[in-house]
């Protein structure tokens, strides 16, 4: 009988943005869940991200967001996974995001966006019930 | 030296002791508490009472004293609130410089009396606008800084012969050009140096531990160029303060208030030391050494530390090095209250937490302070955020009256006791660090980036527990919330700075620019003091981002640790 696969998470800020708290706590918070956890650390550009989730087979790639550069961040990081077929890879995107600009994100492919103050029970379900088959 | 009696006579304590004992056997019990625990915020137990007991080993005159005197825990000055108030310093920082000055505009008209800049990330990690890695960036955070045309447009109009200015420089690698920048604009406005007040932040662990950047320098240059700025306004800028030692931002970062100040103060004492090593006095620039904490949710716990650490601070100067000149032995702080206290859901919460952290910052003696605007955990603050905030500190500061007395909880058997045991619970820590090798060896090791993590991991499971309540996140939540605030949007930034660089590059001197890179090179080279070169680049509209690319290019850089 084969072992079930680990489900394998990318955690990474993106930009110049260093409050890098909240992207190493959740990743702390997800291994003690039973995940696999790659955090990246800061500074990635969406190409570094996507080439990260490819190496690294991932299941979820999570960006943690501050200062409104989740608009310009968030297309190219979904037109990079699209680019590279991780049509069955989640993007969940976390920090400090208005509630306006939800939907929109959510247009763009964003799968799930937990927003400052989220807990990790919800986050951990989420993962659980809408990670890819293995 | 002064007296070393008690505060009460043996007799009286003796007696206490005995009727506390009473008391917590008979009386107490007859209800139930409704905690098992009670704590500080970094740990410490808090007892269900304390008296004069808790205070009984203290002499006054040595461990407490008058205020503007030794140890200076009661204050830094002798009148405190009741001759100057704290300065009411909003940071404001957003867009292109044109922005920003007008927000700087608006708020000295309300009645702020000073500036307070904050600088987007690109500026911070020295980078220009139109760099590839900061394209998404540029204006976000802050203000978005290039050359020193941006730092005339940033301060048009504004007199800084007579408002004084913070500039939230962060990082030596970004101080080291912002702050020539503002120097030699106060130059070509014929401003003398003397007259220049103000604050810079320029903190090596900004860059190497809490917000560090892409190809960071290594902590020995990083902290180099710190005390290169420390060590030029000695001797040019004598109102300036060089350093603001940013315990603020390791406590958002995730750490205690004990490693707040214990992490400042080795800070503090390694800048010392190297500046004595270039043959400073300690009294030249001891009091011009600033710092920089975070008014955090436990109320008691901050007034107690800002008391703490400036008995610490005291002793370790008057101790340690020596120093003569009374200012050189009192710390003198801003406070900032802590925005990762801040909510996202109900945020008109934030302003009353936010008035909360004021008070501890005012009950504590701090010398300016800074309250959070109530969206800043959903966006950069607008307008109407901003005011309500400032309009916060002049209801603390016009109607309370908690300006009248100095140090009002001074000889609280509570407070007193919080202050001694966080006291005595720093000078532990500060030891540890020495026997480390002092601040840039535990930077090096990563043992500071390990002890910030982990606190902060232990502070979230602690809200996730719900054994720490935080109104409208595991308490009191409303479902499906409807936001009842206006969220202020970046104004465009990138294009502005485009325009603005592409025509200073077209228009200055090559020439000089180029002997203006030498010369930096040359000074890191012979290992002189850079600020020197780095005002007279500035001046030939060399850019922040050239700037920093030699001194990447002599230091190389640094992987720091992710955890």
């Amino acid at each position: 009988m084969v072992e079930k696969r680990k489900i394998k998470v990318v955690i990474s800020k993106v930009g110049l943005d260093g409050h890098d708290r909240g992207a190493k706590v959740v990743s702390s918070l997800l291994k003690e869940a039973g995940m696999e956890v790659v955090y990246l650390g800061m500074y990635q550009m969406p190409e570094d991200i996507i080439r990260s989730a490819i190496d690294e087979d991932a299941d979820v790639i999570g960006v943690s967001y501050l200062s409104g550069e989740h608009l310009v961040f968030t297309p190219k990081i979904v037109n990079e996974m699209k680019k590279h077929g991780l049509d069955d890879v989640l993007f969940i995107a976390g920090g400090v995001i208005p509630p306006e600009d939800i939907p929109s994100m959510k247009e763009m492919g964003v799968n799930k966006i937990f927003v400052a103050g989220s807990l990790t029970d919800p986050l951990v379900e989420y993962i659980r019930s809408n990670v890819r088959g293995k | 030296m002064k007296s070393k009696k008690g505060l009460f006579n043996p007799d009286s304590i003796q007696e206490i002791r005995n009727e506390t004992k009473r008391w917590e056997k008979e009386v107490y019990p007859r209800e139930k508490e409704r905690l098992e625990v009670f704590e500080t915020l970094s740990g410490i137990p808090i007892e269900a009472i304390y008296t004069p007991e808790d205070t009984a080993k203290m002499d006054y005159l040595r461990d407490l004293g008058f205020p503007g005197e030794e140890p200076f825990i009661r204050g830094v000055h002798p009148t405190m609130y009741r001759g100057r108030t704290w300065t009411q310093r909003q940071l404001a920082g957003y867009g292109p410089p044109e922005e920003t000055n007008k927000r700087y505009k608006f708020l000295l008209k309300q009645g702020a009396n000073g500036i307070n800049g904050v600088f987007d990330y690109p500026t911070l990690r020295g980078y220009d606008s139109t760099d590839p890695e900061a394209y998404a960036d540029a204006g976000r955070g802050g203000v978005a800084i290039d050359t020193i045309e941006d730092m005339r447009i940033l301060l048009d109009g504004i007199p800084i012969d007579q408002v004084s200015s913070s500039m939230v420089t962060c990082q030596p690698i970004g101080n080291i050009s912002v702050q020539s920048m503002y120097f030699a604009n106060a130059e070509a406005h014929s401003i003398p140096f003397n007259k220049l007040t103000g604050t810079s932040q320029n903190d090596f662990l900004m860059e190497t531990v809490v917000a560090i950047a892409p190809e960071v320098l290594p902590p020995k240059a990083s902290f180099k160029l710190s005390c290169d700025a420390i060590e030029y306004c000695t001797k040019y800028v004598p109102r300036w303060n060089p350093v603001s030692f940013a315990g603020y931002n390791y406590r958002e970062a995730g750490c205690t208030a004990i490693q707040e100040v214990a992490f400042v103060i080795a800070n503090a004492i390694a800048c010392s030391e190297e500046l004595i090593r270039r043959g400073l006095d300690v009294d030249r620039f001891a009091s011009r050494l600033s710092f920089f904490f975070s008014g955090h949710n436990d109320f008691f716990e901050e007034i107690a530390k800002y008391r703490a650490a400036r008995r610490t601070w005291y002793r370790v100067m008057r101790e340690r090095f020596g120093a003569k000149d009374p200012r050189s032995l009192a710390l003198r702080f801003h406070v900032q209250t802590a925005g990762v206290a801040l909510t996202a859901q109900q945020p008109l919460n934030n302003i009353a937490r936010a008035a909360y952290h004021a008070l501890s910052a005012v009950l504590g003696g701090a010398q300016s302070v800074h309250i959070d605007a109530y969206d800043e955990a959903l966006c950069t603050p607008t307008e109407l955020s901003s005011l309500t905030a400032l309009r916060t500190q002049q209801v603390l500061q016009l109607e309370t009256r908690v300006t009248h007395t100095i140090d009002p909880l001074g000889g609280s058997y509570f407070v007193e006791s919080l202050t001694n045991q966080l006291e005595e619970k720093i000078v532990a820590l500060l030891n540890e660090i020495e026997g480390m090798g002092g601040i840039v060896r535990a930077v090096e090791k990563g043992w500071i980036h390990k002890a910030i993590s982990s606190e902060a991991y232990e502070y979230q499971k602690a809200i996730e527990s719900g054994e720490m309540p935080i109104v409208g996140v595991n308490c009191y939540r409303i479902e499906d919330e409807k936001l009842p605030i206006e969220l202020f949007q970046v104004p465009e930034t990138l294009e502005i700075q485009r325009a603005k660089l592409e025509r200073i590059k077209k228009e200055r001197s090559s020439t000089n620019v180029q002997k203006a890179s030498d010369a930096i090179l040359r000074c890191c080279e012979k290992d002189g003091n850079l600020m020197e070169v780095v005002v007279e680049g500035v001046k030939a509209y060399v850019t922040e981002g050239e700037v920093t690319k030699v001194l990447k290019r002599y230091y190389g850089i640094w992987n720091p640790p992710l955890f």
